[in-house]
């Protein structure tokens, strides 16, 4: 409980102070090897204090429901040591929509153990040598903040996510891993990313022979979605502050094929990933990062924002044992003109990303990036010929995105990421 | 001052006496950590926090029921309620455990500079001091020193009378430095922890210096082509490869009901040369791997994955012990009381072989020689890498430095494919530490000595 003494104290002994109290609880459950392995229930609550004395801030942290006090004290304790930091907390603001769906309450175990197995027994069914293993979870939780400014607003929120993993074992000892799942405010059927695995095995269970050189590649919207993943590191205020990333300095310029758009919106209504404010009050705003080739926005927090003379973007966030750090929302991928079908249909000779294995362990902050294809597929005459193993792309991403490519009309989820299909004509392989 | 009292742990032992249960287990937690981050000229954070809490497990009817919860008033509901959940499933294929005997025993790192007599003004000094070396060369762009401190108490109970706590205190420094040069960036890094005292991340001096140097120099660096490459793997590098690409499938949750990879890892198997032992020892103490007793009671072990070139363990818990009627290793971990224990490394290793690195080194004409890791990550056939650094061999000269050495194949070939091992192993830990089901970083260490492998595919372009 955020309660009035300590309030008072830190009033008195604080320039600035904010509190940020979490809370919530999930119910997981988890089948492994092809049947129920465990039901969990868990709950959890914390508590955050920021204590700015003299200019300077220092932060702690418990999960001890009277542990509020000890940790003001001890931030307190600590802010003598922080940095000088000289930015304003927003003030109390309307009262906050939430971004959550009350159909969450209609989560049954009994339900999710029926979901479960039914896709387990129609992918046996199918597939009897496979090994599916399958994660569901529902969570509410709730977060509230208080300033010393008078913030004081709460918001609740709600994720239903599940996750379907296939194990296949070919009689020559190679195996194949397939992963899908969906992620949203409600209890959803697990339909989708089934007959989505069921097709990529499919797809997977003849392995084909590839060259090397430079092909054409198309990378479906999870594997783009990775690669997307590299840049927005780049467009991180943190990383501009700190002189790391090769965008610092190019606000406004061009440097990718006008093709390209990418979006953070916190606001979007029915994902699980948005909020009203950050947790740090800052309300929650649309924006484009990249917007038709040129660097549109950089993301930030209050620190980052008054460091770089930037507008807070509302991307400050945190659970309540750490400080308020900037991250993406909701990553938008602006669609093209070619639906996916016809981009594969249209493809002579070429190969289909989907999983890599690696991706983001080289120099990423170059836009070098060096990937294993974990599932991948040849394309020959327009269709998907068969697997294609042990091969990696090396490229640099940046120069990709500079150069020609084409991107697909129709736009699918990957995780807190809607991305279309891409295609670029000529990317460095190797087997 | 101690939360877990003996009130709590008689009620933790109380709440364990249900019926139609084949099992059950309290976990039980506090501790309290400073966390110290600079970067560049800047203190990113200074913070403290304190965690508490605990865990039920139950296993009854062939299912488990898991209720986490960080008021300990909830402990006794919540033992209740992962019943409830046990029983809430029919199991179709039921989950039993190994048995494990009654047994009361207290352990706790040995101490020399306890963190609660540190000042947190030395402790500011300690990493400051560390990252004013980080950033002493003219090229660095910007630095990051963590120091991080923990001390913690911990509670094991289970329903068969084992009884253990763990008074834990871990420390460690992580250091980075960003070297920059026009349009190139350059990390490089290092991390060490360890059980102990403050003395733990006192005199780390040269490293930090060690840091600042190879990211300055790797600016300069050039990639190698892209091809198949004969390679001398350090300590470091031949530590990660073990850990990614072997102890992963050494993990027996992966291969306990899944029949096409029971076939491949069958005990008795070849799977390289005779001078090659894997093993895995959550005993050595001195190692960020390093366990009392895993998270479900049992005491570590000292596991032979590989034999004189032959498959001749995995790593257990006690369900998949039981599943494959092999004793438990003691290798249940979770990352927290919060999370299920499951299979995970200690400290990794290949055994040392018969050869110096001289004659490693003298062996190889030309090739590559490769050193350290940034990242890595395996599907467990196919494994890629990528080398801190490295140095080209021509001739048997050592030759031009590389940077973005990325190294991949397939496991069980390159396995096949190491020629030679040396005899000057050596572990690694650090703050960082390994990742499974969505735990991470969970501490581990690794090493080994110098290795030679063929055949190895680098990255790049041709």
């Amino acid at each position: 409980m955020i309660d009035d003494a300590t309030l008072s104290m830190l009033k008195k002994k604080a320039q600035w102070f904010d509190i940020i109290e979490v809370s919530g609880f999930s119910e997981p459950v988890s089948f492994k090897n092809s049947r129920i392995h465990s039901i969990q229930h868990k709950k959890n609550l914390g508590y955050g204090v920021r204590v700015n004395v003299g200019g300077k801030t220092g932060f702690s942290h418990t999960n001890d429901i009277a542990g509020l006090s000890r940790a003001a004290h001890r931030a307190l304790e600590l802010a003598p040591f922080g940095d000088p930091e000289n930015f304003d907390l927003p003030q109390n603001g309307e009262a906050p929509w939430s971004p959550f769906n009350p159909a969450i309450d209609g989560y049954s175990l009994s339900g999710e153990l029926v979901k479960g197995e039914s896709v387990i027994d129609s992918l046996k069914g199918e597939f009897p040598g496979a090994v599916v293993d399958i994660g569901i979870s529902s969570s509410v939780s709730a977060a509230r903040l208080v300033n010393s400014r008078g913030f004081d607003q709460s918001y609740q929120s709600s994720h239903y996510s599940a996750g379907v993993s296939l194990t296949y074992i070919f009689p020559d000892g190679s195996k194949v891993d397939i992963w899908e799942g969906l992620s949203s405010q409600k209890p959803e059927g697990l339909e989708e990313p089934a007959a989505r695995v069921r097709e990529k095995l499919l797809n997977a269970m003849k392995t084909v022979s590839c060259g090397r050189g430079t092909v054409p590649v198309i990378f479906t919207p999870r594997a783009f979605s990775r690669l997307i993943g590299i840049l927005l590191t780049g467009l991180n205020g943190r990383s501009i502050h700190k002189k790391i990333s090769p965008f610092a300095e190019k606000l406004g310029e061009r440097l990718f094929n006008p093709s390209l758009t990418i979006t953070d919106d916190p606001t979007l209504r029915n994902s699980p990933f948005s909020y009203p404010f950050d947790d740090e009050g800052t309300a929650a705003q649309r924006k484009n990062l990249v917007e038709d080739g040129s660097v549109a926005s950089f993301i930030t927090d209050l620190k980052y924002a008054s460091l770089l003379g930037l507008p807070p973007t509302g991307n400050g966030t945190r659970g309540y044992s750490t400080l308020p750090s900037p991250s993406f929302t909701n990553v938008l991928v602006k669609e093209g003109s070619a639906p996916s079908g016809s981009m594969i249909e249209g493809m002579k000779s070429g190969i289909l990303v989907d999983q890599f294995i690696g991706l983001g362990q080289s120099n990423t902050l170059t836009g070098d990036f060096s990937g294993i294809l974990d599932l991948a597929y040849r394309i020959d005459g327009g269709a998907i010929a068969g697997r294609v193993k042990d091969c990696m792309i090396t490229d640099n991403l940046f120069t990709m995105l500079a150069g020609d490519f084409t991107l697909s009309s129709d736009r699918h989820q990957a995780g807190s990421f809607y991305a279309p299909y891409a295609l670029f004509p000529s990317l460095n392989f190797s087997c | 001052m101690t939360i877990l009292t003996k009130e709590l742990t008689d009620r933790a032992r109380q709440a364990l006496g249900m019926p139609d249960c084949q099992y059950a287990e309290i976990r039980i937690s506090s501790g309290i950590s400073t966390i110290i981050s600079l970067s560049g000229d800047e203190i990113e954070s200074m913070s403290s926090g304190e965690s508490m809490g605990g865990s039920v497990r139950v296993l009854a009817k062939g299912a488990w029921g898991f209720v986490s919860f960080n008021d300990f008033n909830e402990m006794e509901w919540s033992a209740r309620r992962a019943r409830e959940l046990a029983l809430a499933v029919t199991a179709r294929e039921k989950s039993s455990v190994t048995r494990s005997n009654p047994r009361i025993q207290e352990f706790a790192t040995d101490v020399k500079r306890d963190f609660a007599d540190v000042p947190l003004e030395e402790k500011y000094l300690l990493i400051k001091k560390y990252n004013d070396i980080l950033k002493s060369s003219r090229k660095i762009q910007t630095t990051r020193a963590l120091y991080r401190d923990l001390q913690s108490e911990y509670a094991y109970l289970n329903s068969e009378g084992v009884d253990f706590r763990y008074r834990k205190s871990f420390s460690g420094v992580s250091l980075t430095s960003i070297a920059r040069d026009g349009a190139a960036i350059q990390p490089f890094h290092e991390s060490i922890a360890g059980y102990g005292g403050f003395e733990i991340v006192q005199g780390h001096e040269a490293t930090a210096e060690f840091v600042a140097k190879t990211a300055t120099d790797l600016l300069d660096a050039g990639t190698p082509e892209g091809g198949k490459y004969r390679i001398i793997a350090d300590q470091k590098l031949a530590g990660v490869f073990i850990h990614e690409a072997f102890g992963h499938l050494s993990e027996a949750d992966f291969v306990h009901e899944n029949k096409p990879m029971r076939d491949i890892m069958v005990i008795g198997k070849s799977f390289g040369p005779p001078e090659l032992n894997v093993i895995d020892d959550g005993t050595l103490r001195d190692h960020t791997g390093y366990i009392p007793f895993d998270d479900e009671g049992t005491t570590p072990s000292q596991t032979f994955l590989i034999r004189e070139g032959v498959l001749s363990g995995r790593l257990h818990s006690r369900e998949t012990a039981a599943k494959m009627n092999e004793p438990a290793t003691g290798n249940a971990r979770a990352i927290s009381v919060f999370t299920q224990p499951i299979v995970r490394m200690t400290n990794t290793y290949i055994g040392n072989g018969p050869h110096t690195r001289g004659e490693l080194f003298g062996s190889m004409d030309d090739g590559i020689y490769a050193i350290d890791v940034i990242g890595g990550q395996t599907n467990l056939e196919m494994f890629t890498f990528t080398c801190g650094y490295g140095y080209e061999i021509k001739g048997g000269k050592k030759g031009r430095m590389f940077k973005d050495i990325v190294l991949s194949g397939n496991v069980f070939t390159t396995m096949k494919n190491i020629m030679m091992i040396g005899d000057d192993g050596k572990m690694f830990g650090g703050l960082g530490g390994c990742g499974k089901g969505g735990q991470s970083p969970l501490p581990v260490s690794f090493g080994g000595p110098h290795i030679m492998i063929k055949d190895v595919l680098i990255g790049g372009k041709e």
